[in-house]
């Protein structure tokens, strides 16, 4: 297994695949976590600011929903996206790029 | 006022992922509001368990390789490892637990749950396809996979035992409490009876059967709710505006209820709680187990996006519950108790007097029965994970590396039956203690040990056993000292004045300390093993990333 490891090593398309998909992964991986610093930190840090009073706010006059719980629930919906947006992007163009790179591999150890 | 608010907050906070908080309000309460023996609560159950040991008796017959027994055979598709780990995420503490957060702060509950969901996106974009490529059974394979196997096998079991352990008195002694209020059965009874199942799944049925049991349950937590939901709605004319009204009537904050911040105001307790929330579930080991049992990375992807879509669902569910209660649990006099004007049972029974509001005696013990099946799936989760810590990576990996696979199979039942015996002799041992500071523990092992061990070695090239352990013990000890000398056992358990430790969840300290360490130790180690492990490090990565060589897994 070893040789084919390096093999795969030295294949700078392998280097593209990991260049690519660790950089996709870290940015979605920050886009959610600053939703929930931005969602959960604001009430602990700045409760004044305009934003964190806006969600107390209700979305229609005289109404109940305020803007905080639309926000809620659509971070939720937003999170599930992320993970159907990765998973489409590394089932297709990533998965693809990988199956080629262990087959040349492969053909290449002689197997 | 402040000064209340922040008090009832410890209380509340301890819920959050901890069933055991409900051990202290339902100490001195009797058998209210089932009123003794509910039938239907009961039947409804003992189908639950006949099911069960059907499921149980189908799978023993299936599981005869270690493989099936920790891993069901790499057999469980994308869409039911999804709802299996929804189901071992959705324990009885998030469905009573967040629903009473709702019921008494309003809108801040929801802060929660965001939370709550944010890990797993987490666990998909930077752990889980890594974690299936490279690991056999328990994130510990992957853990030592480069680094000094017996050194840091023992330290990721250590890590896995405490954490299991902890969680496992924690549900035993929440479990048994709720029992003895839903059912009106004795509280030995029932921490037995769950001791005498959780055996019998995993023993005979291992993964196999635990799986199933997790998804058994998580349709019915996820059917219960809805109904509980629709049924709220329908009351509502289905506008969530004149939920909100209703509710706003009836909460003591008013309008106050519906913006943020009437639960916290200090930045550290918030981040470190974020911390414990998102990388503890990330770090727990019955979760991570969850991801060897598909047959690839496709299905490990898969399993990622159904667990966030259930637990999505499941957590608006609750938002719509914790407000309904607020609405139509609020105003019925006969859900509080008359002298001291609380909630009969405690806090969290926000969603069981809901149940009954909305659907009578007969719903009331439907829902009973999901709360009793949801307590049953999760801690034969834990004990599986437990089993597999002491027989693949202690007894397997360290002591016997020549041992049969009918002998690691062997080790495991019987393991599984010592942690069975132990969490009923823990269970009932500490039944008249407040133990929610246990679950709160596991939650920060999970967070600053396992989840950062993982980590390290999968992303940084320069890991090496020397810094796993530093970093591990250092997690471990500042971990185990913050709850310790902090507020929840210093203070509340052993009476001291105040803590050595100010803050209630130390997993932020805890993960600064396991970083250092981890950085420290190895940047500080040079010998040849290390040199050694750093080489080793090309070939872990080109596995983790194509799959090539994992195991079991199909390549094409």
């Amino acid at each position: 297994m070893q040789h084919i490891y390096r093999q795969i090593q030295a294949d700078p398309r392998f280097h593209e695949l990991e260049r690519k998909r660790g950089r996709f992964g870290w940015t979605l991986a920050i886009i959610v976590l600053a939703n929930c610093l931005w969602y959960m930190g604001a009430t602990a840090f700045f409760p004044d600011l305009a934003f964190a009073r806006l969600w107390g706010e209700p979305l229609t006059e005289g109404g109940s929903t305020t803007w905080g719980i639309v926000i809620g629930f659509a971070q939720t919906v937003v999170f599930i996206l992320l993970v159907g947006l990765y998973i489409y992007r590394a089932n297709t163009e990533f998965d693809n790029l990988k199956d080629a790179i262990v087959a040349d591999a492969r053909r290449a150890a002689g197997e | 006022m402040p000064g209340s608010l922040k008090k009832r907050t410890v209380h509340h906070w301890a819920r959050l992922g901890a069933p055991v908080g409900l051990a202290a309000p339902f100490a001195a309460q009797a058998a209210e509001p089932g009123k003794g023996l509910n039938p239907v609560a009961v039947g409804m159950f003992t189908v639950f368990v006949a099911v069960t040991l059907v499921v149980t008796y189908w799978a023993a017959r299936r599981t005869r390789t270690t493989r099936d027994f920790f891993a069901a055979g790499g057999q469980i598709s994308g869409f039911q490892n999804g709802l299996a780990i929804a189901g071992d995420f959705m324990s009885a503490a998030t469905f009573l637990g967040v629903t009473a957060l709702i019921f008494d702060f309003g809108f801040d509950g929801l802060i929660y749950v965001v939370g709550g969901i944010a890990g797993w996106p987490i666990v998909l974009f930077l752990l889980s396809e890594r974690l299936k490529n490279l690991g056999k059974f328990t994130f510990a394979d992957a853990v030592s996979m480069r680094l000094a196997s017996t050194p840091l096998r023992t330290l990721a079991a250590t890590g896995s035992l405490f954490a299991v352990v902890l969680y496992l008195i924690g549900q035993m002694v929440g479990a048994g409490k709720l029992i003895e209020v839903l059912f009106g059965i004795e509280y030995q009874a029932a921490v037995i009876t769950i001791g005498i199942l959780m055996v019998l799944y995993v023993s005979f049925g291992g993964m196999i059967a635990t799986t199933w049991v997790q998804i058994i349950k998580a349709t019915l937590l996820l059917a219960g709710g809805s109904i509980l939901s629709w049924l709220v709605m329908q009351r509502f004319g289905f506008s969530f505006d004149a939920l909100l009204r209703e509710a706003t009537a009836h909460h003591a904050q008013g309008d106050g209820m519906l913006r943020p911040g009437l639960m916290t105001h200090d930045p550290v307790s918030t981040l470190s709680l974020g911390t414990t929330l998102v990388l503890g579930t990330a770090g727990l080991p019955h979760i991570l187990m969850r991801f060897f049992t598909v047959p690839s990375a496709v299905e490990a992807r898969r399993s990622v996006f159904f667990a966030t879509g259930f637990i999505g669902y499941f957590y608006l569910l609750i938002f719509v519950l914790g407000f309904g209660a607020i609405a139509l649990v609020t105003r019925e006099a006969g859900y509080f108790d008359a002298a001291t004007g609380k909630l009969i049972g405690g806090g969290n029974m926000a969603a069981i007097h809901l149940s009954h509001a909305v659907g009578g005696d007969v719903f009331l013990g439907f829902i009973s029965a999901v709360c009793f099946a949801t307590i049953l799936a999760v801690v034969s989760g834990l004990t599986l994970s437990g089993a597999s810590a002491i027989s693949h990576d202690l007894y397997t990996n360290v002591f016997r590396p020549h041992a049969t696979e009918q002998e690691a199979v062997r080790v495991s039942k019987i393991a599984a039956l010592g942690l069975g015996a132990l969490a009923v002799m823990l269970g009932l041992l500490f039944e008249a203690q407040n133990v929610a500071y246990m679950v709160l523990l596991a939650f920060s092992i999970g967070a600053s040990v396992n989840f950062p061990l993982l980590f390290f070695a999968m992303y940084w090239k320069e890991f090496t056993t020397r810094g796993a352990l530093l970093g591990g013990i250092m997690g471990l000890t500042v971990a185990v000292g913050g709850i310790v000398f902090g507020p929840t056992v210093w203070v509340d358990l052993l009476g001291h004045e105040s803590p050595l430790f100010p803050w209630k969840y130390p997993a932020l300290f805890a993960l600064a300390a396991s970083v250092t360490g981890s950085i420290v130790g190895s940047l500080c180690d040079r010998g040849p093993r290390a040199t050694r492990e750093r080489a080793a490090f090309a070939a872990q990565y080109v596995r983790s990333q194509t799959g090539l060589g994992a195991e079991g897994a199909s390549v094409h």
